[in-house]
């Protein structure tokens, strides 16, 4: 039996799974100053329904992470760059860092090592710190002096964590990779006493499951890993909805999804049955980082949403005052005009009908400000489907052959989830002119998708056989090539290794295996090939445990 | 809506080679793509990346001439490098961003009007392809060229040595010394157009500090002189120290603080073979000081290796930023005096080589100078080379503010050439209607 639970902002959600089906969906509300509470009423209630606490995994999705950057209640971080030549990144920076000498070149060659000096006045600086984040430009390609730093300052300050950039991400991108490491100090201690609270309580409900902790890209991570990458954890609501959908609706066509909730909806494209990925990563308060998320577009338009009219013209959100008017809320709300339409049944229908009567004008009915509303609502989301739909087209490619036959995303179907979804996804998809579905449900998908999410992980393996050596940043690995001839067949196999290596120290079980991104190409010195850069991503499929067939 | 952003259409063919070991080939601008990426320049809010158009072949032929036809000489690549200036086009036309820079290959300011073939790893002109849509689609009419590449942009001289609202400026290691072999100073432009061509032959060894002297005292100048709609920058990058095909000892910081100061709407990437050590710097700093950040951290870790500029050199320099401003200032002159001289009509004949194949072809241009508007061209081209057809061709070209005497005259030059038959193909490029005829 695995449980799911996801902490939101109005609500804490759980489901139990067992044999592919939910057996238990509960619903508890948020409890704001000590999140663990509601999370622990949950896993109470799931218990009592269920009536065993014999949970093979507890999956958790929580605003831990997003609370504690919100709320400013981090730790001051040691940050430490090496960037060499290039462009100033210090202010694009969340804070300022202490810039240390060194370069890496783009092939990886040590071409300045760091000074020690400079690393023990870096300490002095920092000597209220005790955490620290180390980033150097092309660390990737060659960890040594990240590594050679981290010891330094372990030997100096001994802080309670650094952080150290390549390990966050095995991808190109400094910039992101020094948000990604500074986030994950700052919030580092945070997360760690959460950890240890949600530990303690399970332990003292008799509760043995192991705790995984869901991250942006749909992917679960043992507690244990994630008191070491505790950033992973941010912005997993959207995710776990994303999950949740892919459980209950499994598709292969290019589909497009939406998860109307009260305030929000959140868009997401899929292809070949799994959402399209964020370029480079997510941004964090306004900050680009090189944490894996979904591609989500998410506008402020929901059930909830406020209507209401300037000069004439009716309005739909982005604010919300309260429920709907159905349900005793102060304001008409799109849930009214869902509700007057007929297309839900919700509330009481004759207070919707008050709420739409509220807005209307030139002796319009009640029902025909329904349709109004709802048309004004439909538009914004098809606005905000067309904003991504043409993002998604104008994405840069970088091969004739991709520009030349590049095919356009057409949207073949759309999946409705979440508490509002009901009334309006039929009206988008009607407008797409696509067939909809809307899965049983979907109201919970967020915890359901918590629940069977997949442990992932993913590694960067280059290998440049003119200069002899192969990479893998996530592993700090930097090795001779065997052999002289290395094949791109030899750096999948060799990332397939490593790809096991770094899945048994994360303690995730391997599964179906993934490229999802190689190139090729040849070094030439003179007029003479020298050699092969040879770049290849290997990840461990994201996806759902237990996809069974009857569905769910 | 940002008129301080730069838009970047970063195009690097990762598929596309001249020949496996060519100096145009896939991994051209593979490590000018991982530091742009590294560095996190495609995240920056003053930086937009746009993906390239492919450029349709009426777009390619409102400037070429392919011989029989350009389809069968250029590839996707080409479309989509052309496509690529475009979009940058686009981007500052429209206002989405305030200047762009289309760093994209295969490369075009070698390729000249008519085209038989590849030569100097161009085959069609890209920065010509977008001024032609510029002027096409959003009525731009005077534009200034400014080629920075080491190799005289012959092809962009060529191809708008007759049009006096188009200043083509082009400053390179000196033709004595290095190919095409052309790019002197007494190339001005026909008598129509004489002074919207200035060459800037450079001696091999001139830094950063030669390069700001031409900047600062003759092409800044120049260019505020002839006040142009819109300034491209054809971005060659082959001025470098490290530059393996030509002797210039231009750094990162050099071209960064050239491109500060130029302040063109749109660059088009060019030549620049030093793919390890110069293009990745290089192209950092440009983009830096074209998104109007700052670009001072931007220096090569080999930067030792870039010697200081002999006396002599600075010597020579000196003297020909002197003869060029000279040049520039009695330019109206010399173009009255050129046109009387030269009466009805203009003509020369040049031998021009493609060196991709080894192709030999003769051209003669002549062009009718019309008191009334800018007149018309009719050229005949013959081409043979070892292991090539002999290919022959003649045309006229129509301007776009063509009178309707020049216009009949033109059409009816190539039709006494047909009667004459001494051709194996005949065209009308007609910019008046924008379209390529074949007779």
């Amino acid at each position: 039996m695995l449980l799911g639970l996801d902490v939101g902002g109005t609500f804490t959600d759980g489901a139990a799974i067992a044999d592919g089906k939910v057996i238990s969906v509960v619903k508890t509300p948020t409890t704001h100053g000590d999140l663990l509470q509601g999370i622990l009423t949950a896993i109470d209630q799931v218990m009592e329904e269920v009536g065993s606490k014999s949970f093979t995994r507890i999956a958790l999705s929580t605003t831990i992470v997003t609370n504690a950057l919100v709320e400013g209640n981090i730790d001051q971080v040691g940050l430490c760059i090496m960037p060499g030549p290039g462009m100033d990144i210090v202010a694009a920076l969340p804070v300022a860092p202490y810039v240390l000498s060194g370069y890496i070149d783009h092939r990886g060659r040590v071409l300045t090592m760091p000074s020690q000096d400079e690393v023990i006045a870096a300490c002095h600086q920092f000597n209220k710190c005790d955490v620290f984040a180390i980033s150097g430009k092309f660390s990737v390609r060659n960890p040594c002096s990240e590594l050679a730093v981290t010891q330094w300052v372990r030997r100096q300050a001994s802080p309670e964590h650094i952080t150290i950039g390549s390990e966050v991400s095995g991808t190109l991108n400094f910039l992101r990779r020094t948000n990604s490491a500074y986030y994950n100090a700052a919030v580092w201690r945070q997360f760690n006493i959460f950890a240890t609270a949600v530990e303690t309580a399970l332990k003292a409900r008799g509760i043995s499951a192991p705790v995984y902790v869901l991250k942006a890209d749909g992917g679960t991570l043992p507690l244990l890993v994630a008191r070491d990458y505790p950033v992973e954890a941010i912005f997993t609501g959207p995710a776990a909805s994303v999950l949740g959908i892919m459980a209950m609706n499994p598709t292969e066509i290019p589909a497009l999804s939406l998860d109307i909730g009260g305030t929000t909806t959140d868009i997401a494209l899929w292809q070949n049955g799994v959402p399209l990925f964020a370029e480079g990563g997510a941004s964090v308060g306004g900050f680009v980082t090189a944490l894996r998320a979904f591609r989500l577009s998410s506008i402020g338009l929901g059930g909830d949403s406020l209507v209401y009219r300037v000069r004439g013209e009716l309005k739909v959100g982005p604010m919300r005052l309260g429920s709907a008017m159905a349900v005793g809320g102060p304001g008409p709300t799109v849930t009214d005009a869902m509700v007057m339409a007929k297309l839900i049944e919700f509330g009481d229908r004759r207070l919707a009908m008050q709420a739409m009567e509220q807005l209307a004008i030139n002796g319009q009915t009640p029902r025909e400000v329904a349709d109004v509303v709802l048309g004004v609502a439909v538009n914004i989301i098809s606005q905000a489907i067309d904003d991504m739909l043409a993002q998604q087209a104008n994405k840069p490619v970088y091969r004739v052959a991709d520009i030349v036959h590049g095919t356009r995303f057409t949207v073949a179907q759309v999946i409705g989830v979440g508490g509002c979804a009901a009334g309006l996804v039929p009206l988008i998809a009607a407008h797409l002119g696509v067939p909809y579905d809307l899965p049983k449900q979907g109201m919970v998908a967020n915890a359901i998708g918590a629940a069977v999410a997949r442990p992932t992980v993913d590694i960067t393996l280059r290998a440049d056989t003119a200069e002899g050596y192969y990479t893998v940043a996530e592993l700090g690995i930097k090795n001779k090539l065997p052999g002289r001839k290395f094949t791109l067949t030899d750096a999948y196999q060799l990332a397939a290794q490593h790809l096991a290596e770094l899945a048994a120290i994360r303690g995730i079980s391997l599964g179906a295996t993934e490229i999802i991104q190689s190139e090729e190409f040849n070094v030439i010195q003179g007029f003479l090939t020298v050699g092969k850069i040879m770049t290849c991503r290997l990840q461990i499929k994201p996806g759902v445990l237990m996809n069974s067939e009857e569905g769910l | 809506m940002d008129t301080k952003k730069l838009g970047l259409v970063f195009f690097p063919a990762f598929d596309w080679a001249i020949s496996p070991v060519h100096p145009e080939r896939e991994e051209r601008l593979l490590y000018t793509r991982d530091q742009i990426v590294e560095e996190g320049l495609l995240d920056m809010p003053s930086i937009q990346e746009y993906k390239p158009h492919i450029a349709k072949m009426s777009d390619v032929e409102r400037v070429h001439i392919g011989v029989p036809d350009i389809g069968s000489l250029i590839t996707n690549a080409h479309l989509v490098s052309a496509g690529g200036a475009m979009a940058a086009a686009d981007a500052v036309m429209r206002r989405e961003v305030g200047r762009a820079f289309a760093l994209t290959r295969p490369p075009g300011h070698h390729a000249m009007r008519v085209v038989h073939g590849t030569r100097g790893f161009c085959a069609i002109n890209i920065e010509a392809i977008m001024v032609e849509y510029l002027r096409k689609a959003y009525g731009i009419r005077k534009v200034a060229i400014v080629d920075t590449d080491v190799h005289h942009g012959d092809g962009t001289q060529d191809i708008f040595y007759h049009d006096p609202q188009t200043l083509f400026i082009s400053f390179h290691q000196d033709g004595r010394t290095l190919y095409p072999g052309t790019g002197f100073t007494d190339e001005m432009g026909s008598p129509m157009a004489l002074g919207t061509t200035l060459n800037i032959p450079l001696p091999p060894g001139t830094t950063d500090d030669g390069l700001h002297t031409v900047l600062d005292h003759l092409i800044m100048p120049v260019l505020a002189d002839f006040k142009p709609d819109i300034i491209i920058n054809s971005a060659g990058q082959d001025n470098h120290y490290s530059d393996p095909l030509a002797n210039m000892k231009i750094t990162a910081q050099g071209y960064a603080r050239l491109a500060d100061k130029l302040k063109a709407n749109i660059a088009v990437l060019e030549g620049g073979y030093s793919i390890e050590s110069a293009l990745p710097y290089v192209n950092v700093g440009i983009i830096l000081a074209m998104a109007g950040m700052d670009y001072s951290k931007v220096i090569e870790p080999d930067i030792h290796k870039c010697p200081a500029q002999p006396l002599a050199v600075t010597r020579a320099i000196k003297n020909l930023v002197r003869e060029q401003q000279d040049m520039w200032g009695m330019r109206e002159k010399l173009r009255r005096e050129a046109v009387f001289k030269a009466g009805d009509f203009w003509s020369r004949t040049r031998n021009i080589f493609y060196d991709e194949k080894g192709i030999n072809e003769e051209q003669t241009e002549t062009v009718r100078l019309c008191p009334k508007c800018t007149g018309y061209l009719t050229i005949g081209t013959e081409a043979y080379g070892a292991g090539f057809d002999y290919k022959s061709a003649f045309a006229a070209v129509i301007s776009q503010e063509a009178c309707s005497h020049c216009r009949r005259a033109a059409v009816d030059a190539v039709h006494n050439a047909k009667k004459q038959g001494r051709y194996q193909y005949y065209f009308v490029q007609n910019k008046y209607e924008d379209r390529l005829e074949t007779m």
